[in-house]
């Protein structure tokens, strides 16, 4: 009856409550006994038990009721968490994301998953010790059941089909939000009322009526095939606050008598009342009044006595509970704030605002071109406000990079363990925002990271003691913005890179020549080269075939760059530069030609007459810039266009990272805003051309990839050196 | 919200509409009050009642119980629907004893639902 | 006049399932996902029931209930809690709030809607 989609947010909704559940579990199993965080745990399961209940998946209520009573025992104080006990959760959570994926796959989870559920079922229960989980209870909370003895004795029976309800309701039952009349027309969901007789006799003098307090009982025959325990559910809200017999059909006369000796009005007044709702005939009345006065039964009970005798004033209530009144807790979540998105729905946004921008570019040009002033000034309001558009459609998409890093708890205590290693995962910059689709995609070339920092950088703990560093090895995460761009650094406080061992294996391998005269850096970063692999012993984390090398590749696919500091003894930093988009850029457009490129406008330190502010040292590869050796490049050589130099060239000045260079070109168009549209596999050996766009005249651009670029300028001067180096020799 | 109309003083004539529940049941049992005092003939106007709930049946029981012991007339007139099913659910309309129009059942007795 | 109730859950999924249901049988349904967000949606407008879940984020279903009681357009609303919780300490602190209603979690929409009509009517 629940239909499909709804299953779907039931599984994005437990899988992120299990990340957040796997987050403080492994917060705890560091130690931790924070109770904020135990309820985090305890809310996770108990909003998983809750929904997985009302989809009725059984099999993961049983489960997860099994580990919320742990859980809720641990909240209270009565067991404490232990690491042990963490370990055991965190299996338990394992087991439940396996139990959802067979959800969202609609399939059935196999026998030995379904007998691993049950013994970590046993394990949790163990913790109860004695007071064995009850199971779930599905029917609310259970009416007391005011069942009286029903033998039936034929000859005693009175020949009324229907039930008879007596109902007198408490004074707070209005002040409570019930309204009598409510339960009534819910009854008739189980039957039909036959006979329904208001009793307004306890409605007090004026004076002393409180209108709201209620005074009112109702006498029902009923005619239904619902059983006892149905029709008493009915009243199960109301049952602490109101007298309530119910009589089956053909009850013993004397359930009757008791009855009437019950109920606080006088006798033949219920005698009366029973008679017309057609529960009693009057014979079968008189013989019961006569059976109590023969018996001696007192047949006035004050009314009073009957009343407290029943209960109607409500048990104690527990006013001190009312004071503890705990101070909201302000978590810092602000989830009510929060909608889901479709990134689907998001990227088609972005789509749109690229497409504005082009648009409005256009508009731009054709305005300047025509020179209207009144114009130009309102493309550029326009301008500003498309700017800002893109700019708040591309924060839709960006997220915290946090929930990234969280992931590495996880991993890093793994493999830890896998490693018999005891690292610790420090991370910092967890806010620090990137754009979804960069997000994806770092996953895995940070995990090979990670795993190679601890497996090649930590030092087993003998070895870290010998060298007086804590036995406890410390992997950090960190991120920030420089630039326009996002870095993202995996550092360990291992034992750092061996220059030699590298430098041997890359010369080794051919990757250098043997007299080539590299900076540190240099070195290091030739662990990055196809091919290269240090790692004396091939273990189980490392050597998966996926080199250094791999993960450079897939980062340089977004348009970004990764390096690497290190210091023997001291450890190692990896650094990753990314965007923080691929989306848009803002963008630089020069002039080759006749064709036009554009630059990405972070990248751009200055602008630069050629002839009047540097001059060409004569080698055409560097620049005197102030006094600075700039390495630069003409696009124009670069991209092997034709025509002649113009009279004035123009150098940009770029910086990627720590590295500059200067691009000579032919004219200087101004800044423009664009959207990078990516190129066809045909161009995929281009590594100085990052995409193009489409100029709001309907020309092409091409968008220069400074990094690759740069990377390429710098190869191949490092070939002419090594060529130098090997005729020298 | 309840809100009471005394129209005219002289016939004495209340029109209550809106909620005649719980939430009104304060200020109307005193509006209900004041208004029996200063006349010994009071119409009530129950047309414009939009919710009625039992607190607002048992304050109807209790002017109408009041007119009683001071001996003075009490009418309900205009009964919405909202009124009627519930003294029709009560049983009580009889006690009442005004002219109802019930279009689906002709007597006042109390009847199952 | 359809019955407005209020629908305080964590859960969406439980949230959506339940609001589809008891639309389906005609009450008007508003739904908030914690205390914080359903004192926002109250914002004076008629509630004829209140069903919160008790364990939530920001602001927990007891608070959210005792702060709704206090406003006088809520002072006689009926409640309904939604809990796993067993322990009396939080049943005691919710009767004193004025909560006659709990369901046990988990429950099957049919088990809220039975309950749901023994305290109005759609």
């Amino acid at each position: 009856m629940i239909p499909d989609e709804y299953l779907q947010t039931f599984v994005v909704e437990c899988r992120e409550l299990l990340e957040q559940m796997e987050e403080a579990l492994l917060i705890v199993e560091q130690a931790a006994d924070d109770p904020e965080i135990i309820n985090a745990i305890f809310r996770a399961a108990h909003t998983i038990k809750g929904s997985a209940g009302m989809f009725g998946i059984d099999p993961i209520v049983v489960f997860t009721h099994a580990a919320e009573s742990v859980l809720d025992r641990v909240r209270s104080g009565d067991i404490a968490m232990s690491s042990v006990l963490a370990a055991l959760f965190i299996e338990a959570h394992d087991h439940l994301s396996v139990l959802i994926n067979h959800v969202a796959e609609d399939s059935h989870p196999a026998s030995e998953i379904d007998s691993h559920g049950k013994s970590l079922i046993k394990q949790l229960e163990a913790y109860l010790g004695e007071a064995v989980a009850d199971q779930p209870d599905h029917s609310g909370e259970m009416p007391v059941v005011h069942q009286s003895k029903l033998e039936r004795e034929q000859s005693d029976e009175v020949g009324t089909d229907l039930w008879h309800l007596s109902l007198r309701f408490g004074v707070d039952v209005f002040r409570n939000g019930m309204d009598p009349f409510s339960f009534v027309r819910c009854l008739s969901s189980l039957g039909s009322i036959v006979q329904l007789v208001t009793l307004i006799d306890a409605i007090p003098v004026t004076e002393e009526m409180d209108p709201e307090s209620c005074y009112l009982g109702f006498e029902i025959s009923f005619s239904s095939d619902a059983d006892k325990l149905a029709i008493e559910s009915v009243f199960n809200f109301v049952r602490s606050d109101c007298f309530i017999r119910i009589l089956p059909p053909r009850s013993k006369a004397s359930e009757y008598q008791r009855l009437i000796l019950e109920l606080p009005e006088q006798e033949m007044r219920l005698g009366e009342i029973l008679v017309k709702c057609g529960t009693l005939t009057p014979e079968e009345l008189e013989n019961i009044l006569r059976f109590q006065s023969e018996h001696g039964d007192a047949p006035q009970r004050p009314i009073g006595e009957v009343l407290v005798e029943q209960q109607l004033v409500s048990p104690p209530v527990v006013e001190a509970a009312l004071e503890k009144q705990k101070q909201i807790n302000d978590h810092k979540k602000s989830e009510a704030n929060l909608i889901r998105v479709d990134a689907e729905k998001l990227d088609e946004l972005i789509n749109l605002v690229g497409e504005l921008i082009i648009a409005g570019a256009g508009t731009n040009l054709i305005a300047r071109r025509a020179g209207m002033a009144d114009l130009m000034e309102s493309t550029a309001t326009l301008s500003r406000l498309v700017e800002e558009v893109r700019d708040s459609a591309l924060a839709l998409r960006m997220v915290q990079i946090g929930g990234t890093f969280n992931r590495f708890q996880r991993v890093v205590r793994d493999v830890s363990k896998e490693l018999g290693k005891d690292i610790d995962l420090v991370i910092s910059g967890a806010e620090t925002e990137l754009d979804k689709t960069v997000v994806e995609k770092i996953g895995d070339p940070l995990t090979h990271l990670v795993r190679n920092s601890m497996d090649h950088g930590i030092e087993p703990a003998e070895l870290r003691i010998a060298r007086g560093k804590p036995a406890k090895g410390t992997l950090r995460l960190n991120a920030y913005h420089d630039a326009g761009s996002i870095v993202i650094e995996v550092s360990d406080d291992g034992g750092g890179l061996n220059k030699e061992k590298i430098l041997g294996k890359a010369i080794e391998r051919g990757l250098v020549a043997e007299s080539a005269n590299l900076t540190d850096k240099e070195i290091y970063n030739l662990i990055f080269e196809a091919g290269f692999s240090t790692a004396d012993a091939v273990s189980n984390l490392s050597g998966r075939g996926v080199g250094m090398d791999v993960v450079r590749r897939n980062i340089q696919a977004l348009r970004g760059t990764i390096d690497l500091d290190s210091v023997e003894g001291q450890g190692s930093t990896i650094r990753i530069r990314l965007p923080l988009t691929l989306a848009i850029i803002d963008g630089f457009m020069v002039g080759v030609g006749k064709a036009a490129y554009v630059i990405p406008l972070d990248m751009v330190v200055e602008c630069i007459e050629l002839r009047a502010w540097a001059s060409d040292e004569g080698d055409g590869q560097y620049l005197n810039l102030r006094g600075e050796v700039l390495p630069y490049r003409r696009l124009r050589d670069h991209f092997d266009m034709e025509g002649e130099r113009v009279q004035r060239e123009n150098v940009v000045v770029v910086r990627y990272g720590e590295h500059k260079a200067g691009l000579v070109v032919d004219k200087l168009m101004g800044e423009f805003q664009t959207v990078i549209k990516p190129l066809g596999k045909l161009f995929k050996g281009e590594k100085s051309i990052g995409g193009f766009t489409i100029l709001g005249s309907g020309e092409v651009a091409l968008i220069v990839d400074v990094p690759g670029l740069m990377g390429q300028i710098e190869h191949e001067r490092g070939m002419g050196e090594m060529t130098v180096a090997m005729a020298a020799k | 919200m309840a809100n009471v109309k005394n129209k005219n003083q002289q016939s004495g004539r209340l029109v209550i509409e809106g909620e005649l529940t719980i939430y009104t049941a304060m200020e109307l049992k005193d509006k209900l009050l004041t208004g029996l005092s200063t006349t010994e003939e009071l119409e009530l106007d129950l047309s414009g009642v939009g919710e009625f709930d039992a607190a607002g049946l048992q304050l109807l029981v209790m002017i109408k119980q009041e007119a009683a012991d001071l001996g003075k007339v009490l009418r309900f007139t205009g009964h919405s629907p909202v009124v009627l099913d519930l003294l029709d659910l009560s049983g009580l309309a009889g006690f009442f004893g005004d002219p109802l129009l019930f279009v689906y059942k002709p007597t006042h007795e109390g009847k199952s639902t | 006049m359809a019955k407005t109730i209020l629908f305080v859950e964590d859960s969406a999924s439980v949230r959506q399932v339940m609001k589809s249901t008891l639309t389906r049988e005609g009450y008007e349904v508003i739904v908030a996902c914690d205390g914080q967000d359903a004192l926002t949606k109250l914002d004076g407008c008629k509630i004829h029931l209140i069903i919160s879940d008790v364990n939530m984020p920001n602001m927990d279903g007891l608070t959210f209930v005792k702060t709704a009681k206090q406003l006088p357009a809520y002072k006689f609303t009926p409640i309904i809690m939604l809990t796993t919780e067993t322990q009396e300490a939080k049943m005691n602190e919710g009767k004193a709030a004025g909560v006659k209603a709990w369901i046990v979690k988990p429950f099957q929409p049919p088990q809220l809607l039975a309950a749901v009509s023994q305290l109005i009517q759609a």
